[in-house]
């Protein structure tokens, strides 16, 4: 209990420290805007950035292209699990499929997913299809590493302990194997997730996106040519919140209702 | 041999007396240009390969930059002293209160949407789902688009959710595989080129939607510049000017300087200089037009009231102020 708390402490203090340092950096911003040193076209005043978000916000453009981000990122993120859960699964039951897919990671991985847009336009066309395309190859990687890893790091004698109480087949995986492996699952996840928003704003801006079907990455790029800096920062400021919202909402809830409370992390 | 050192050090101060003055009277002024890749910069790639800029007593820095926005954004920030871009990109800066202004124009080029589809034959035969390639929103091509749709559809709008931003070579390559976007609205060379496949046809053409030929790029130059260094200001102005007309006077030689750069042959590059509608001029063309027409579509928050605003007091010379009524020149130029 006493441990809890002070716990509870350390966050609350980590959270506030952040809090004031954030703000303190946009004080810092506000005062060097202006100083006048600096083009204001170029460099805006936050104040200014701020107001134009939330003329951005009123007049509903900025929601409707984070909403249409967000679905897209959704699907190519969605697959790109999909689609690694099945290769991982099949990669452990053979240890031939198991080394093909690490030759291939060593391959693929440390090609950017923004590289292969060219070639996913020729294949596929532009428009949203394409950027999926990108997503689904920016995230998957990380995601097949990460799993496979984990699930080869479950020790052997938690899973013996296992088969010795009776468990087999889908219950062993689901009671051994998964929470076993999760503390990776997540950074997979979590590394899948921001891999998944660079590379659809990446390939918007590129190209590929289109007025009737673009999301922030569109935004920004048109914000761009019309000389509207404040709302290129202001899309940019929408993207670091979404991320801090889903870092504090989705994955730590997640870590702490699982990883934290199994005991498998330091902290 | 002391005495041949000694003759030899006072011959060399002799010498420098002499021509150190010289040498002094005629100080190159550096001129930070801001450059693109293209049909419509041969008079820079000419300028560049006959040292023009430095017969005019600038030195050129030469910096290249892959689109408008960019050159904008240098331009903005200092970067280079003066820059190309077309009409909208200006007044769109102009309109966010950059201190800048025409200093020439520059070029004026054929520009076209052009489709591989036989059923479209007007701007109403295009579907939600079909895609229009231009090079980015706020470009003279989507500002064309735009007038070409509020002309033909009424509205300014209407085509702005078919538009995919592409640059001219990856557009130009998807069109003429056919894939994944209908139309394009590019210039020289990928205009020729697409034109040159069969089956692909123009849609609609700038001239159409103006009524008149305009400038594709305009020269601009910050008002600092202008104001700070006339000297350099001028001869900028005067060396574009010779690059122009010694294309249009040399077509044939310019062809084989330029065919290189772009890896073409000399004689399709002489045939896409000498391409109709193809004009190397820095004569002020249409630089009114597109104002009143971005300030209604509300792309700017107003538009010029007259060209002082937007332009320096040579292009005002050239265009001039006819008493008792606008002349030719002055009507050209909306």
């Amino acid at each position: 209990m006493v441990k809890e708390t002070r716990h509870l402490k350390k966050e609350k203090n980590k959270t506030l420290n952040q809090a004031l340092f954030i703000v303190g950096a946009l004080i810092g911003w506000e005062l060097l805007a202006r100083t006048g040193w600096f083009p204001p076209l170029l460099f805006p005043k936050m104040s200014e950035v701020f107001t134009q978000l939330i003329a951005e916000i009123v007049n509903g453009e900025i929601l409707r292209r984070l909403a249409f981000s967000l679905y897209i990122i959704l699907w190519g993120l969605g697959l790109a699990v999909l689609t690694s859960a099945v290769v991982t699964t099949v990669a452990m039951l053979s240890p031939l499929v198991s080394a093909w897919v690490q030759a291939l990671m060593a391959i693929m991985h440390p090609l950017p997913g923004i590289a292969i847009l060219p070639i996913i336009i020729l294949w596929l066309g532009t428009g949203s299809r394409s950027i999926v395309a990108v997503i689904w190859f920016s995230s998957i990687w990380p995601l097949i590493a990460n799993l496979h890893t984990g699930l080869r790091s479950v020790p052997t004698t938690q899973i013996e302990v296992g088969r010795n109480l009776g468990l087999k087949g889908i219950a062993l995986v689901r009671s051994i194997l998964i929470p076993g492996a999760f503390p990776y699952i997540l950074t997979g996840l979590r590394v899948g997730w921001a891999r998944a928003w660079q590379a659809s704003v990446a390939a918007e801006m590129v190209f590929g996106a289109s007025g009737g079907e673009g999301g922030l990455g569109w935004f920004i790029y048109k914000k761009r040519f019309f000389m509207e800096i404040p709302s290129v920062f202001g899309g940019m400021v929408i993207i670091i919140l979404i991320g801090l919202l889903v870092e504090r909402l989705c994955f730590e809830g997640v870590e702490v209702r699982t990883v934290r409370r199994w005991g498998m992390t330091s902290e | 041999m002391r005495k041949v050192v000694l003759v030899f050090l006072s011959t060399l101060l002799v010498i420098g007396g002499v021509l150190g003055p010289l040498v002094q009277a005629a100080p190159m002024e550096e001129l930070k240009i801001a450059g693109q890749f293209g049909l419509v910069y041969a008079p820079l790639m000419v300028a560049k390969a006959r040292g023009i800029f430095e017969r005019h007593g600038l030195k050129p820095v030469w910096k290249e930059y892959g689109s408008g926005g960019a050159v904008r954004e240098a331009l903005i920030s200092g970067e280079v002293d003066v820059g190309f871009m077309g009409i909208p990109p200006f007044l769109i800066g102009w309109d966010k209160g950059c201190e800048w202004k025409i200093a020439c124009g520059f070029v004026i080029v054929p520009i076209g949407l052009v489709t591989y589809d036989p059923n479209i034959k007007s701007l109403k035969d295009f579907k939600p789902e079909d895609k229009i390639a231009v090079p980015s929103p706020g470009s003279i091509q989507h500002i064309l688009l735009a007038m070409a749709a509020e002309k033909e559809l009424g509205d300014p709008n209407a085509l702005d959710n078919n538009i995919v931003a592409m640059a001219h070579p990856d557009g130009a390559a998807a069109l003429i595989s056919k894939k994944g976007i209908k139309a394009h609205f590019t210039t020289p060379p990928y205009l020729f080129e697409e034109l040159s496949q069969p089956g692909f046809h123009l849609i609609v053409d700038d001239v159409t939607i103006f009524g008149h030929p305009f400038n594709f790029n305009v020269g601009v130059a910050s008002e600092r510049f202008h104001d700070r260094r006339p000297a350099a200001y001028s001869s900028f102005v005067n060396a574009i000017g010779e690059a122009m007309a010694w294309i249009n006077c040399n077509k044939e030689e310019a062809a084989k300087l330029l065919a290189p750069e772009f890896g073409l042959t000399p004689e399709k590059t002489l045939t896409y200089l000498n391409w109709e509608g193809m004009n190397y001029t820095s004569a002020p063309y249409g630089l009114m037009g597109f104002g009143e027409f971005m300030a209604k579509a509300g792309y700017i928050k107003r538009a010029p009231a007259s060209l002082e605003e937007i332009a320096f007091e040579n292009v005002l010379a050239i265009v001039g102020s006819r008493a008792g009524g606008p002349s030719e020149i002055e009507k050209i130029q909306y």
